[in-house]
């Protein structure tokens, strides 16, 4: 089970290591990039960038002072912000950004589960039919569409919650609805079929002819195995999440990470993208070896398997 | 339970993960609570830099004025007042005016304010080294324009400090607007001692000195400027917190505002108009601002140093269409470069104003004909504008337009200050462009000298142009300046250097809960003039 | 075949319903920008924000653009990236999956790492990277939704040719002497191509989604060009005075998202029924 562990990190490792290599020659020689000279920089942001990057050395100098600045932490100055660097404009939305993301997947999860929980029990009934209809209708409708008609209902017509900024937790309910209800359709999907697929199994037949009563057949013998195809969903779900964080901190006006990847790329802030990408990177390999732990504890065979 | 099937740390491991992830919201710290008392604004975005003779933007100014104060003020109806400046007189020639400072006026950390700091900041002002880009604001104070280009030291500027009370200003000609302009954060004062021992951090919030009613408490960037009364200001202020939020999208601001999370807010969206003058009879504040809104041609590059191509692009443009079917919010049509609302001032409007439409059209076709452009090679151009609802509204207008006369337009838009970046770096083809400004007409012609510096985003140059203004900088009688502006006016107006679209009309919501906000032409709205209703 | 089809479409109204309203957005597209009088550029300056009317069906946008021209013209857009970003996410995962399939053993793990690392990330966000540096033409972007799509394809094909290769008839193909692409030709593909279908019927309405929420932020199809997610952007804006603005366009994406997503899950069951009767 060590071995596991410390192959996927070693793996999560390399990858991680590999993203920010690529992102950083990506931005050193994409044709019309930031370094390429065509575009004018303000003299004071080029002079941070100048005193940053030492941009007269050869390429693979730069890597490396990159890296090592890489390395303690130091993300670089901001191509439109004067006085604050990419490391502080990161420090101040992180915390938002963790908490809508949390809070979204706390919602997904819950929704998700139960849904796909009750529906897969019973598949093919009445309130299976209803529930993956609903559900489907969630990915039909977007965030983009979602998210500012939920501010329209809930929060300008109905005054039930604030119509932007993060002051408190009350602050993040609408959005980690707006967020998580998508990624909720798609667990919900999952596990039915998990559920549904699992019920079959001879094990499971064994157990209720043993004359368990069902809700501990449920918790206890299906949704384990039930379980493995959500958890190799679930790192792509970080993704979709951390994509859909991008578009539901503009809308509800959340100061966090996500806003700043947009409007970098909207502004052409490059530095400020790639702090992003690389924190993205950081916490969706971070979850992704989470997840395989998960994944090691659920399932014997892969820690039989794989030691 | 099968012991096979799952580890023995599967279940401990499970409840632990569940348990933490339905905790997690409550467990992670972040942002301040808003809290009671606050006065929370929405801001037109986020500041680039607190710094005053750094700034560029008018959301800058916005807090500055609450952050510092100048020799001359606003008052609440936006009139020019003593600031740190009790008393003034100016010589007969006019080009020696001297200030009498206030008695016992003192930084925010204690240290009294004295005449020399006023000259400290003029020096700072144009020296090289601090690459103001308005610094050309106080280019008539004597050697400021060698100053500020290296030339001299900045001891040669002229201004001086005869005592600690007394500041004397000495002008290379005479200037009569000049109170009017110490009104900008140019000529606010900072604090020597602070940024002799702090450099470039000296506006960071932990080491923040200033000398206005309110001093900079936090700074968090994309979320808010949260400041505090300060308490060595010479007045007492009623409201002793203010938070400035970035609020760029109106409808946010619209929506935020309803929801009472802010208590004033700078727009919102256009179609909610009637209903809003329904609804908050007596929270709407409709102002007309003392502004232009227009169109700059980066002169630099073809085909738009061709002054064929940029007759064309005028006479296609319907400044009417824009304000009364496209913008329909009380914003006035601008014929001229110079606004009208300007006093004691006669603007010279667009040749081609009155004339029939579809003339124009075909005069515009002609035009381009004759440079080069038709069917088969159409003119192609990126028209670059602010990011936000009216933005877009107006400049896709623009480029329907401009299809009208066979020209292929795309957009580009970009937030607020990065727009105004790269049209200070002379990075594009065709911008949209906004001034708001001062009661005189020289303000906004100034803007197309060729030696202003980068504000002259199109970098316009006209030598008979630039000396016609140099001539009218000479006249100390305004009557006479005004003249001679008038006549450069006319002059230039055949260059199309610019395309003037409309004036800005302010529409704001202000909570019934603050009072003392008053109207006035140049939405200045110091938060030391306002108190709570109750 | 056919009566398989047949027993598909009855298999429930809601696969009718679905087909019927794809195939009515399908015609929207082709021939509502013609049939119009208006075209998706003109503006009538004295229609501006106006709701639908006869002379306008859907309505006009903030400069009076008539938005079911604009629509219509997000509806085209919408099944070219999906055209485009599924002929690439094919040609790419098609080939990747069957030669890992066939390869076997080192060669196969290696791929199949490849596929696993790349699959965890934001596609979306990645193709907004590539925007940003190398510039806003469409086509880039259609191409690099394909090339964020790929993987479950070759995941798919992957296993159906491991699957298939062991398969004892294959095993006999081999014996007698066929060339490797001859039996990819006569009997892995046929195979695969049921699979192949369903993955394609609901990658279609994900690539349309990513698109539009690429479009939405701004940073995808430019003006004078529209998608629905430029429209719903617009339309959002203008949401409580004009709702048409918002309704016509995120109405038009929903349908067809639910559409695509209804008719490959059905299909998806389908064809797991059809494998264990067979």
């Amino acid at each position: 089970m060590t071995r596991y562990i410390l192959k996927r990190l070693l793996f999560a490792l390399v990858t991680l290591f590999v993203i920010i290599t690529v992102v950083f020659f990506l931005l050193r020689l994409a044709p019309g990039g930031p370094f390429d000279g065509e575009r004018r920089l303000p003299p004071e942001i080029e002079a941070n960038l100048k005193a940053a990057y030492n941009l007269d050395a050869p390429l693979l100098l730069q890597y490396g002072r990159f890296m090592v600045n890489l390395a303690q932490g130091d993300l670089g100055p901001s191509f439109t912000q004067k006085d604050f660097d990419v490391n502080a404009l990161i420090r101040a939305g992180l915390p938002v950004s963790l908490m809508l993301g949390l809070g979204a997947l706390v919602c997904a999860l819950l929704l998700g589960l139960s849904i796909g929980i009750v529906a897969g029990l019973k598949p093919g009934g009445l309130l299976d039919t209803l529930l993956m209809a609903v559900s489907n209708l969630n990915i039909a409708v977007p965030t983009i569409v979602a998210a500012p008609l939920m501010v329209l209902l809930f929060s300008v017509t109905l005054s039930w919650f604030p119509g932007g900024g993060a002051d408190t937790w009350w602050h993040f309910v609408l959005p980690a609805l707006a967020l998580g209800l998508p990624l909720s359709a798609e667990i919900a999907r999952i596990m039915r079929g998990g559920i549904a697929e699992t019920s079959l199994e001879p094990f499971v037949k064994t157990a209720k002819a043993k004359g368990l009563k069902s809700p501990r057949i449920v918790f206890l013998h299906l949704l384990p195995a039930a379980s493995i195809p959500l958890l190799s969903f679930l790192g792509p779900a970080m993704a979709g999440l951390l994509t859909g964080s991008v578009v539901a901190e503009q809308i509800f006006d959340l100061p966090g990470i996500g806003r700043y990847y947009v409007q970098g790329a909207l502004n052409r802030d490059y530095t400020l993208v790639m702090g992003v990408t690389i924190v993205y990177s950081f916490a969706i390999l971070s979850f992704n070896l989470l997840v395989d732990v998960a994944y090691g504890l659920i399932d014997p065979r892969i820690r039989v398997a794989q030691t | 339970m099968s012991q096979t099937l799952l580890s023995k740390w599967t279940r401990p491991a499970l409840v632990g993960f569940l348990g933490l992830l339905l905790l997690s919201p409550f467990l992670l710290p972040y942002t301040v609570n808003a809290k009671e008392g606050v006065l929370t604004i929405g801001n037109a975005g986020e500041p680039q830099t607190l710094d005053p003779h750094r700034y560029n933007l008018r959301l800058e100014e916005t807090l500055l004025n609450d952050l510092f104060l100048g020799l001359t003020t606003f008052n609440a109806a936006g009139e020019i007042v003593p600031g740190a400046a009790q008393s003034w007189q100016t010589s007969e020639d006019g080009l020696t005016w001297t200030f009498k400072l206030r008695d016992n006026l003192k930084w925010s950390d204690g240290q009294p304010l004295t005449a020399a700091d006023f000259v400290y900041a003029s020096q700072r002002l144009q020296d090289p080294a601090t690459a103001a880009s308005l610094a050309y604001f106080m280019y008539m104070v004597k050697n400021a324009p060698e100053v500020n280009r290296g030339e001299l030291p900045v001891s040669a500027l002229g201004v001086s400090a005869p005592d600690a009370q007394t500041f004397v200003i000495e002008l290379s000609q005479p200037y009569p607007y000049l109170l009017e302009r110490l009104l900008y954060p140019t000529a606010f004062p900072v604090p020597q001692h602070v940024i002799e021992r702090h450099g470039d951090d000296w506006v960071k919030p932990a080491n923040w000195v200033s000398n206005g009613a309110y001093t900079l408490a936090d700074w968090q960037p994309q979320a808010f400027v949260a400041m505090q009364a300060n308490p060595h200001f010479y007045e007492p202020v009623s409201i002793q917190n203010v938070r400035y939020l970035p609020v760029v999208n109106e409808q946010s601001a619209y929506n935020r505002y309803r929801n009472e999370e802010l208590h004033v807010i700078g727009s919102f969206p256009v179609g909610e108009l009637e209903r809003v003058k329904t609804n908050y009879p007596n929270e709407l504040h409709l102002s007309d601002l003392l502004s232009m809104m227009y169109l700059v041609f980066n002169t630099e590059k073809a085909p738009f140093n061709d002054s064929r191509v940029r007759q064309a692009l005028s006479l296609a443009i319907d400044q009417d269409i824009l304000t009364d079917k496209v913008l329909r919010s009380g914003n006035k049509p601008a014929y001229s470069f110079v606004p009208d609302l300007i006093a004691d001032y006669q603007t010279t409007p667009l040749p081609h104003v009155g004339k029939d439409r579809a003339e124009r059209l075909q005069q515009a076709r002609e035009l381009l004909d004759s440079a080069g452009y038709n069917n088969p090679n159409p003119l192609k151009i990126t028209l670059r504008h602010v990011s936000g609802v009216e933005g877009k509204k107006v400049n896709l207008a623009i480029t329907g337009m401009w299809r009208q006369i066979g020209v292929v337009a795309n957009l580009q838009q970009a937030e607020l200050r990065n727009h105004f970046a790269d049209l200070r770096q002379g990075d594009f083809d065709v911008a949209w462009a906004g001034w708001v400004g001062e009661n005189n007409a020289e303000h906004y012609l100034t803007l197309l000298q060729s030696d202003i510096g980068n504000v002259n985003y199109g970098r316009f140059a006209d030598a008979r142009f630039d000396d016609m203004i140099k001539t009218a900088q000479q006249l100390s009688s305004a009557i006479q300046r005004n003249q001679q502006l008038a006549a450069a006016e006319a002059y230039v107006v055949d260059a199309y250097a610019v395309v003037p679209l409309y004036t800005v009309s302010v529409r704001r919501l202000v909570s019934q809960k603050v009072s003392g906000w008053q109207n006035n032409l140049r939405d200045v709205h110091q938060i030391r003039y306002l108190s709570w209703s109750d | 075949m056919k009566r398989s089809s047949e027993q598909f479409f009855k298999s429930s109204p809601l696969v009718i319903v679905a087909a019927a309203l794809l195939l009515l957005m399908i015609t929207g597209a082709v021939l509502g920008p013609v049939l119009s009088p208006w075209d998706g550029e003109a503006m009538d300056f004295e229609a501006l924000e106006a709701p639908p009317s006869l002379s306008h069906w859907f309505g006009t946008d903030l400069v009076g653009r008539d938005l079911f021209v604009r629509t219509m013209q997000g509806a085209r857009v919408s099944f070219l990236v999906a055209f485009i970003a599924v002929t690439v996410s094919l040609a790419i995962g098609i080939p990747w999956g069957a030669a890992a399939g066939l390869a076997g053993g080192r060669v196969d793990q290696l791929m199949m790492r490849i596929v696993d690392g790349l699959y965890c990330l934001p596609g979306i966000l990645i193709v907004i990277l590539l925007v940003v540096l190398f510039g806003r033409n469409p086509y880039l972007l259609f191409a690099a939704l394909g090339a964020i799509s790929w993987l479950t394809i070759a995941r798919i094909v992957r296993g159906q040719t491991l699957r298939l290769r062991n398969a004892p008839f294959i095993e006999a193909a081999r014996a007698m002497g066929l060339s490797t692409p001859y039996i990819l030709r006569k009997h892995v593909i046929p195979n695969v191509i049921g699979p192949v279908i369903v993955y394609t019927t609901l990658a279609i309405p994900a690539v349309i989604l990513a698109e539009s929420f690429i479009s939405f932020l701004g940073l995808g199809i430019a003006e004078p060009q529209t998608s629905w997610g430029v429209l719903v952007s617009d339309g959002t804006a203008a949401m409580e005075s004009s709702p048409w603005m918002l309704l016509f366009p995120a109405l038009c994406l929903g349908i067809t998202v639910w559409s695509f997503n209804t008719l490959g899950d059905r299909l998806r069951d389908h064809l797991d029924r059809r494998e264990h009767i067979n």
